[in-house]
C-alpha cells in the first residue's frame, strides 16, 4: 500500500513538469494554428540560460527564472517576426518542416556553441523533501507541480479574463473575423507564440535543477508534450493538467508494477496518443 | 617544371598522401562526457605524433564524426569516412549500441578498427570473425570481474549482502544483465531488485521506490552520465538508506564532483588523474599544458593511447597495409597510463587490450573521485553506509 501510494506521488510530481511544457506547445497550437516541433529547444534554452547564470554567476535558477522567462520570450518573438509569421497561411506541412528544421538548428546551435556535455547545476534545495509518514514528496518536483498549476491557471485567467484573452480566443476561433473586427492578428500571435516559448523555458530552467542542461534534453520532453496535447485535445489548455496527470501517473504504475517497466515507461504516451486517436475517431463515427 | 613543383607544392600543403585516422565518437548525446573526453586525448595524441615526424614521413590526419550516441547516426557516419573521405584506419568508438550497428559495414569494407570503448558482450560477437578489430576497453565481464571483486570485500567486511540493481535497456546496460544476477548470486548475494530505466529520461521516482521497499545494502546501477545525478537526487528525496550507492556509467557529469549530491557515491575507473604511475603522471602534465586543465575522464588518455600505438604500429609497418599494421599492432607492449598495453586473445575476439586487473575504484569524497579500491591503491578509507 506504501508503494501504491509512492508511486502515485511520484506521477504526479512528474507530471507537474510536463504540463509545464505541454501548456506551452498547446497554447502555441490552439491560438497561433502551429504546432511548434521546436518547442523542446526553447525548453533547452531555458536550461541552459539557468546552467550559466549559475555557473557563470552564481545565480541560483529559481531567483533567475522570471529574467529567463523574459529572455526566452523575446527569442520567440524573434522567432516569430523571423519565421513563423511567414508560413501562417502556408500549408500544414511547410509549418511543421519550418519548425522541425528550426529545432535542428538550434539544437545543432548549441553543441557547436557549447558542445554536447551534459551540464548540471547544484542548488541546496535539490534533494529537498517533505516526509509526510513514508511518502517523500520532492521539492523540486512539487515546486514544478505548483508552478505548472499557476501558471496554467494564470494562463486560463488571461484567456477568460482579459481583453488579449477574448482577442486570442477570437483570433483561435477565425482569424479572418477577427481582422473583421479590427483585431490585430499578427500582435495576438506574436505574444502568444512568445509566451509559448517563455513557458517552455519556465520548464527548462526546472528541468535544470532536476535534470540537467544538454542539447538533446527538450527532446524527451517534448514528445510527451505531444501525447500531452492529443490527449487534452488540440489547443485545449484546460485539459492539459488532466492529460499530463494521466501520463505521469500511467508511467509510474508501469515502472513500479509492469516487470522490466522501466523500459516500457517510454511507450506510454505512445499508447496514449494511439488510444485517444482510436478513441476520437470511434466517437466521430458515431 | 615549374608547374610540377607547383602542384607538388600544393599537394604538400593540402596534405595530401597524408594517412587519414577516421575518429567517430558520442561528441553529443549520452555518451557525450565520454566522446569529447576521448576527442581531448586524441587532439594531444596528434601533436605530439606529428611534433615528432607523422607517420610514414607524412603528416597523420584525424576526421572526426559525431556519431550522436545514436546507431541510427553512427552507420552513415562511419560509412562515409570509410567510403567519401576514405580513411586508412578507424579509431574511436564508445557507445556498445553504436558499435554493433557498425558492426556490418565494417565488415563489409573490412575495416581495420582500432576501438577504444563498447565493452558490452554482443559487440564481441559482432566482431569475434573480424580480422583487424583491436578492442582497448575491457569487455564488460573483465568490468563485472573487478566490481564483484570489490563487492566481495564489501560483503565481507561490511556485512553487504543485498543488492539492488538499476540497469538501462540498451545493450551497455541489458546484454549481461542475467549473467550478472547469476554471478551475483553465486557469490552469496540476495539480488533483491533487478529494474530496466531509459538512459535520459531522468524518471527515477518509481524505481528508488521499489528499491527502498526491497532494502539493499548496495545500488549498483549501470547505465550513462546522464542518470547519475537524477538517481543520486531521487535517493537522497526518497530517503533510501544505502550502504554504497555504485555506478559504472563509462563517464560522470562535468562538474558531478561540485554538487552536494555526489558525496560518497562510487564508481569504476580505468584511471584517475591521481594515479601515480610515470606515464600517466606525464599525460597529467602534456594534457594540462594543452588544454589549460587536468580530466578524471578515462576515455581521454585511452583515446592517447589507442592513436599513439596505432601511429606506432604504422610506422613499423612501414606502409599502411592492414595485414602488416595488424601484425606490428599485435606486437604492442608499451607502459601506458593505466599499465602496460600488450593484446591477447578475448574469449571471441583476437586482440584484446586491457583486462579487469586495470580498474579502480573511487568515491567522490571532498569535491573528487578518490581511489578506495583495490586496497593497496586506496588514498583515503571508503565511506560504507550514510
Amino acid at each position: 500500500m506504501e508503494l501504491f501510494a509512492q508511486t502515485l506521488v511520484n506521477g504526479l510530481l512528474q507530471s507537474g513538469l510536463y504540463a509545464l511544457v505541454a501548456s506551452g506547445l498547446a497554447l502555441a497550437v490552439g491560438v497561433v494554428g502551429i504546432v511548434n516541433f521546436a518547442h523542446g529547444e526553447y525548453l533547452m534554452i531555458g536550461a541552459f540560460l539557468a546552467w550559466a547564470g549559475s555557473a557563470l554567476l552564481g545565480l541560483d535558477p529559481l531567483l533567475s527564472l522570471p529574467v529567463i522567462a523574459v529572455a526566452v520570450y523575446g527569442v520567440g518573438a524573434l522567432t516569430y517576426r523571423v519565421s513563423i509569421r511567414h508560413v501562417l497561411l502556408a500549408p500544414e506541412l511547410n509549418q511543421m518542416l519550418l519548425t522541425f528544421g528550426l529545432g535542428i538548428l538550434l539544437q545543432n546551435l548549441a553543441l557547436m556553441l557549447l558542445g554536447g556535455n551534459t551540464r548540471t547545476v547544484s542548488t541546496p534545495y535539490q534533494a529537498s523533501s517533505l516526509q509526510l509518514g513514508e511518502l517523500s514528496v520532492g521539492g523540486p518536483k512539487a515546486l514544478a507541480f505548483g508552478l505548472a498549476a499557476a501558471l496554467l491557471g494564470a494562463l486560463y485567467g488571461v484567456l477568460y479574463r482579459t481583453t488579449l484573452g477574448r482577442q486570442m480566443r477570437a483570433v483561435a476561433q477565425n482569424r479572418r473575423g477577427a481582422q473583421l473586427i479590427g483585431i490585430n492578428v499578427d500582435r495576438v500571435y506574436l505574444i502568444a507564440f512568445s509566451v509559448s516559448c517563455a513557458l517552455a523555458a519556465v520548464a527548462g530552467v526546472l528541468v535544470s535543477v532536476l535534470l540537467f542542461a544538454s542539447p538533446t534534453v527538450g527532446l524527451v520532453f517534448a514528445l510527451k508534450a505531444f501525447a500531452i496535447i492529443v490527449m487534452a485535445g488540440l489547443g485545449n489548455l484546460t485539459g492539459v493538467l488532466w492529460a499530463s496527470v494521466l501520463l505521469g501517473v500511467s508511467e509510474a504504475l508501469v515502472q513500479t508494477y509492469v516487470p522490466g517497466g522501466g523500459g516500457w515507461s517510454d511507450a506510454v504516451f505512445f499508447l496514449m496518443i494511439f488510444g485517444t486517436l482510436v478513441l476520437r475517431s470511434f466517437r466521430g463515427a458515431r | 617544371m615549374k608547374t610540377f613543383l607547383m602542384t607538388g607544392v600544393l599537394l604538400a600543403l593540402s596534405g595530401a598522401g597524408a594517412v587519414k585516422v577516421g575518429v567517430l565518437l558520442p561528441l553529443s548525446g549520452a555518451g557525450s562526457v565520454s566522446g569529447q573526453a576521448a576527442r581531448s586525448g586524441y587532439g594531444l595524441a596528434l601533436d605530439e605524433i606529428n611534433r615528432a615526424g607523422g607517420v610514414l614521413g607524412k603528416p597523420l590526419e584525424l576526421e572526426f564524426a559525431d556519431d550522436g550516441s545514436a546507431p541510427a547516426k553512427a552507420v552513415p557516419e562511419f560509412v562515409k569516412l570509410v567510403t567519401v573521405e576514405k580513411v586508412d584506419f578507424m579509431a574511436g568508438g564508445v557507445s556498445s549500441a553504436t558499435s554493433i550497428a557498425i558492426s556490418g559495414p565494417a565488415k563489409q569494407y573490412g575495416t581495420f578498427m582500432a576501438w577504444i570503448g563498447a565493452a558490452a558482450v554482443p559487440v564481441e560477437d559482432a566482431f569475434a570473425d573480424h580480422p583487424y578489430f583491436f578492442h582497448y576497453h575491457p569487455w564488460s565481464y573483465y568490468n563485472f570481474e573487478a566490481i564483484l571483486g570489490y563487492f566481495r570485500y564489501l560483503k565481507t567486511y561490511k556485512k553487504a549482502k543485498n543488492i539492488a540493481i538499476a540497469y538501462e535497456d540498451g545493450p551497455f546496460g541489458s546484454a549481461g544483465i542475467d549473467a550478472t544476477v547469476a554471478a551475483f548470486k553465486k557469490a552469496g548475494f540476495n539480488v533483491v531488485m533487478t529494474e530496466k530505466f531509459k538512459t535520459g529520461s531522468g524518471n527515477f521516482g518509481p524505481l528508488v521506490s521499489k528499491a527502498k521497499a526491497a532494502k539493499p545494502d548496495i545500488l549498483y546501477w549501470v547505465g550513462y552520465d546522464t542518470d547519475a545525478l537524477p538517481l543520486a537526487t531521487e535517493v537522497k528525496q526518497q530517503n533510501l538508506q544505502l550502504g554504497l550507492l555504485y555506478g559504472t556509467p563509462p563517464s560522470w557529469p562535468v562538474g558531478f564532483e561540485k554538487n552536494k549530491l555526489s558525496d560518497n557515491v562510487a564508481g569504476l575507473s580505468l584511471w584517475l588523474s591521481s594515479s601515480p604511475n610515470k606515464e600517466s603522471r606525464a599525460f597529467v602534465a602534456a594534457y594540462r599544458k594543452k588544454y589549460g586543465t587536468v580530466t578524471d575522464e578515462y576515455f581521454a588518455p585511452l583515446a592517447y593511447v589507442n592513436l599513439k600505438t596505432l601511429a606506432a604500429a604504422i610506422n613499423a609497418a612501414g606502409s599502411t597495409d592492414k595485414a602488416r599494421v595488424a601484425a606490428e599492432l599485435a606486437k604492442t607492449n608499451v607502459p601506458t597510463p593505466f599499465g602496460p598495453l600488450t593484446f591477447t586473445p578475448s574469449l571471441k575476439t583476437k586482440y584484446q587490450g586491457f583486462k579487469a586487473g586495470n580498474w579502480l575504484h573511487f568515491q567522490y569524497l571532498g569535491d573528487a573521485r578518490v581511489p578506495v579500491f583495490p586496497i593497496k591503491f586506496a588514498q583515503q578509507p571508503m565511506v560504507y553506509g550514510r
